[in-house]
């Protein structure tokens, strides 16, 4: 079968400045990637390329063979920040996709209710955002991009702003949802372990410019639960990963400081 | 009881009577304002040529309302306020539209709204008077142009600060810019707008009683006027506390409105 994805020659400037050089992936329908790198390797603007928020200047990207160029509904974005309309209740906010495209019938709504319970909401479809937690936006943001039901799931770092606890949580609860329709996924994260936790495989992002080191395959048995974070297997993965990025990330954090 | 529940009791007497206190601070402070103004008009000023005793001035509202003056005042100013509040709102609105949608319509229209908001435009009311007569259009148009730009500016404001996540967010399923406005501009800048007409009330009556002063046959700046001429201060405090009533209740209204309209901005 032919691969969901795929991104050839893909590169990115702005003006002077490389940020992304020559990527090439290619990405099965059903896997789950995981990218992760230093900050200011690209790996965001990598996959706002790939929702068409944003052109690149070079190369191309191809879902079922077509060329990506603009935003569509094949594809839903999950925001690092949850970015919910403050006026909406959870229910509207999770519908909007569905409502821009101009399809709002029963069975919509039906699906969308569904997927509120999917990820844990139940109960709280006509609350408002403010009255929810960090967490419980986060699922309804993740709700949202499910309920256009899209062909691949885009994660700019959806877990960064919970605690580490919630973020533990939330990362069984994604494995949960994902084997319930085993979407393609690309997840953007700079947490090692995370990246390790979710991916079939993982990304390694370099900078200066922006391309990818490395790509690890995750052999880890599915469905896979928080202790197996302890696993002599999955603190090897996790080292492996860390010491191709070190180098980059102290000449970042020192830069940053600069 | 022994001691250290006494103690207990009398901090918690205390406890229940500060809060008290700061429940009816409020009230306290305005009724103790007017004791103050009574005592002050009747023992120490004495003269009603100079200042009317709250007493006097209930007195004189209920007269005016009895005979139907107040009324008539009332009325009149009432009209003059609603329709050049009505017509500088939605002309407001349709400017800040403009201005927040295109770099055209806000250069053209930038430094006429930073001057005129800037000018004490109730200083062209005589002017206005010349050109329309003492009726009411004079004042209406005194209105338009003192709520006009409070409206404006905050359409624009509101309009133009929406936040480029949440349009980011709608762009990535596919929204069109008309939807992007409905959607997220237009509620996003509700409590700008809201805020902005809630200026002009205030704006909106001193427009309309200093019109009114500068020539006019009824309205409320019309009974203060004459009330000054003929030193009848029950009367013209009269005219004055009707009008604090009025801006006061409909600034009240208005954020009762917001409650119920823009939610979110709540708290």
């Amino acid at each position: 079968m032919a691969p969901k994805l795929v991104i050839s020659g893909l590169g990115k400037s702005f003006g002077d400045l490389d940020v992304l050089r020559r990527i090439d992936v290619s990405v099965e329908r059903g896997e789950f990637i995981c990218l992760v790198g230093p900050s200011g390797c690209g790996k965001t603007t990598f996959l706002r390329i790939v929702a068409g928020l944003e052109p690149a200047s070079s190369g191309e990207v191809l879902l079922d063979g077509r060329v990506v160029r603009e935003p569509g509904g094949d594809r839903g974005f999950v925001f690092q920040s949850d970015n919910l309309l403050p006026w909406r209740s959870v229910f509207a906010n999770a519908i909007i996709g569905r409502e821009i495209a101009g399809q709002v019938g029963p069975a919509e709504r039906r699906r969308t209710m569904e997927l509120l319970k999917l990820v844990g909401l139940e109960g709280f479809e006509q609350y408002h955002p403010r009255q929810l937690s960090g967490g419980m936006r986060q699922r309804v943001n993740l709700a949202r991009a499910l309920a256009i039901d899209p062909q691949v799931l885009l994660m700019d770092e959806p877990f960064s702003s919970l605690d580490a606890q919630t973020r533990e949580i939330m990362q069984t609860e994604l494995m949960r949802i994902w084997d319930e329709g085993r979407k393609t996924v690309l997840f953007v994260t700079h947490q090692i372990d995370e990246a390790v936790f979710l991916a079939d495989r993982v990304l390694v992002f370099a900078r200066r410019p922006g391309r990818i080191r490395e790509n690890v395959a995750i052999e880890l048995p599915r469905p896979r639960q928080l202790v197996i974070k302890r696993t002599p297997q999955f603190v090897r993965y996790v080292d492996h990963i860390w010491r191709l990025i070190e180098d980059d990330v102290r000449a970042s954090v020192i830069e940053e400081r600069v | 009881m022994g001691p250290a529940e006494a103690t207990e009791a009398q901090a918690l007497t205390r406890i229940l009577r500060g809060d008290r206190l700061r429940q009816f601070a409020g009230v306290l402070s305005v009724l103790g304002g007017l004791l103050l103004w009574e005592l002050v008009s009747r023992l120490l000023v004495a003269n009603p040529l100079f200042l009317a005793a709250p007493s006097q001035i209930l007195q004189a509202i209920y007269a005016l309302t009895m005979s139907g003056e107040m009324q008539r005042h009332l009325a009149i100013s009432a009209i003059e306020f609603a329709i050049g509040y009505v017509i500088a709102s939605a002309i407001g609105i349709v400017l800040g539209f403009a201005m927040a949608n295109s770099a055209t319509a806000k250069r053209a229209l930038q430094p006429w709204i930073s001057g005129l908001y800037a000018t004490p435009t109730i200083a062209l009311a005589p002017l206005f008077i010349l050109w329309l007569g003492i009726g009411i259009w004079s004042k209406v148009l005194v209105v338009i142009f003192l709520v006009l730009f409070p409206v404006t500016i905050n359409t624009e404001a509101g309009l133009r600060t929406t936040s480029e996540r949440l349009i980011e967010m709608l762009r990535s399923f596919g929204a069109s810019p008309r939807q992007i406005f409905f959607k997220v501009s237009l509620p996003s800048a509700m409590p700008f707008i809201l805020a902005g007409l809630k200026l002009g009330i205030g704006r909106g009556l001193i427009g309309v009683v200093v019109a009114e002063l500068f020539g006019s046959r009824a309205g409320l700046g019309r009974l203060i006027s004459q009330s000054a001429d003929a030193f009848n201060m029950p009367e013209l405090f009269a005219g004055v506390i009707v009008l604090a009533v009025a801006g006061i209740v409909m600034t009240a209204g208005f954020t009762w409105l917001e409650g119920k309209l823009v939610p979110w901005t709540r708290d």
